[in-house]
């Protein structure tokens, strides 16, 4: 049976964001199927255009742990959203937050699909390894 | 080793070097020997824990200073 890697991410800063890309792309590679619901300030992540910052005074030093990132061969965010999304890792944006934080289906990344609790804890229930980023 | 490709990962850090061996290892056919060149310490377990969930076999590992080589073969 193929393994089945689940996280919630609710932050929305970029170490929040790159985690669950850096594990998810890992986890697709070694031929796991990967879901990741985006909930609070998390779903912010999954609006088109975006480009996280590191949380607090940190946030000054994004441009440079970016670049720091690209000379070891990791994209930047935009470009590692696009790695997981071609590896098959499945992007869901909470219904909740979305009708909270007044964002569109159209705001959204194409591919990314809206889903309730219910349907990802579903997921996570039939998954053999569930993460929470926070 | 024999082999018939070589991906030179050295310079990427994880998880890039796993990530280019899952699309390199889908452009192969099976049986065939894939080299992996890294020198990310992460690898030395990285590279046997991908071959352990996806079926290829570790072959071969060697070690030339930094760099590390490792022998797949694919299913």
């Amino acid at each position: 049976m193929t393994d089945k890697l689940s996280m919630v991410v609710c932050e929305g800063t970029y170490d929040k964001a790159m985690m669950p890309l850096i594990l998810g792309t890992t986890a697709a590679s070694m031929g796991s199927e990967v879901n990741v619901f985006y909930t609070f300030f998390g779903t912010k992540l999954l609006k088109k255009g975006v480009k996280p910052k590191l949380p607090g005074l940190w946030r000054l030093m994004t441009g440079m742990m970016v670049g720091r990132m690209k000379k070891v061969g990791i994209p930047d965010y935009d470009g590692m959203m696009n790695q997981a999304m071609e590896l098959g890792v499945n992007f869901y944006a909470c219904s909740t937050t979305m009708g909270l934080m007044g964002i569109k289906e159209e705001d959204l990344r194409p591919g990314v699909k809206v889903l309730g609790a219910a349907a990802f804890l579903k997921m996570a229930q039939e998954s053999n390894v569930s993460l929470f980023i926070g | 080793m024999d082999k018939n490709a070589t991906l030179d990962a050295k310079g990427l850090m994880c998880p890039m070097p796993i990530v280019g061996l899952a699309k390199k290892a889908k452009e192969m056919k099976s049986g065939q020997v894939l080299e992996l060149l890294a020198d990310d310490v992460g690898a030395k377990e990285d590279v046997p824990a991908w071959c352990n969930r996806t079926g290829h076999q570790l072959i071969g590992t060697e070690e030339e200073g930094k760099i590390l080589k490792f022998y797949i073969r694919i299913k």
